[in-house]
């Protein structure tokens, strides 16, 4: 998408929607929960777009989108919920008796639990930077903080997630 | 150079000057702890970008509509066939034939049964307030 243009709600729906899903999955580790906060994301988008001037379109929708859930996980501090175990697994459509699909499965698992347990800062650095595919200066400025603490909490959060699943 | 530390995650990532990458690749050259960390870090890089991409629920993006719920109870024919069936088993009316049993409807089975089960705890739960001292 061009820095010049100004696109329609819809359009940013259809593009992007998807990866703030999965972010927001990566991120919490439960479907509902991706989708309150893939909702919310998409809402402030809605809102934003009225006075949003033509940049860097990407830098200030992962902006509303990190503090969408920097919001929530505020949110939730005060209101602490037990979330339900999320046994969705349809994704991969794993078949009975598919014992590669069923090893990848539970190697998903462990990944995604051993995201969960990253700090939040380290967690949003690591997602945005291996799932979302974003640079380090575009980290740091949806994040507001400087590249050199971006690099610093890729690395020790790939530090922490490899002793974890060793 | 000192251990570069943070710096083997830019390297993997292609976040480093010329100069950097240089200065890291002869601290490796001689750094066997160096280069077991930087192992490691591309393991969990890997891993993490191995996970697989995800559909958004239905309904989340424009255009998609939101799965309808399925529907439990079967038509009103529906019953009277199945409740025809099971007055004349009850009856002795139906006889084995020489083709054998007719092959059960396991669709039909599970969803008469199913649609009981969500119907009974309803119909306890109005009793148990009408009933109510």
């Amino acid at each position: 998408m061009t820095d010049e243009a100004v696109p329609s709600w819809e359009e940013v729906a259809h593009r992007y929607g998807r990866t703030i899903y999965n972010f927001a999955y990566r991120l919490t580790g439960h479907r509902d929960d991706a989708l309150d906060l893939s909702q919310e994301v998409l809402l402030r988008v809605r809102k934003g777009l009225r006075s949003y001037q033509p940049g860097s379109f990407e830098g200030w929708l992962w902006r509303i989108t990190r503090n969408a859930f920097i919001d929530e996980t505020r949110r939730r501090k005060r209101r602490p919920t037990v979330p339900l175990p999320d046994d969705d697994r349809s994704p991969l459509g794993v078949a009975p008796g598919a014992d590669e699909a069923l090893a990848a499965m539970r190697l998903d698992d462990d990944i995604q639990a051993a995201l969960l347990a990253l700090p939040i800062e380290f967690r949003e650095a690591v997602v945005l930077c291996d799932v979302v595919g974003l640079t380090y200066d575009e980290i740091a400025a949806a994040a507001g903080v400087p590249v050199g603490t971006v690099r610093s909490r890729i690395h020790r959060g790939r530090s922490m997630m490899r002793a974890r699943l060793s | 150079m000192t251990h570069p530390g943070d710096l083997l995650s830019a390297l993997l990532d292609g976040e480093l000057t010329p100069e950097e990458i240089g200065a890291v690749s002869e601290h490796l050259d001689m750094c066997a702890a160096c280069r077991a960390e930087l192992e490691a870090t591309a393991a969990a890089r890997t891993a993490l970008r191995s996970l697989p991409v995800l559909d958004p629920p239905p309904g989340l993006l424009p255009g998609t509509a939101p799965v309808p719920r399925r529907r439990m109870l079967r038509p009103v024919w529906g019953w009277v066939a199945a409740g025809a069936a099971a007055l004349a088993l009850s009856m002795g009316l139906v006889l084995g034939t020489a083709a054998g049993p007719a092959p059960m409807n396991l669709d039909g089975f599970s969803e008469q049964h199913t649609a009981r089960i969500l119907v009974q705890p309803g119909v306890q739960a109005v009793r148990a307030v009408v009933e109510a001292p």
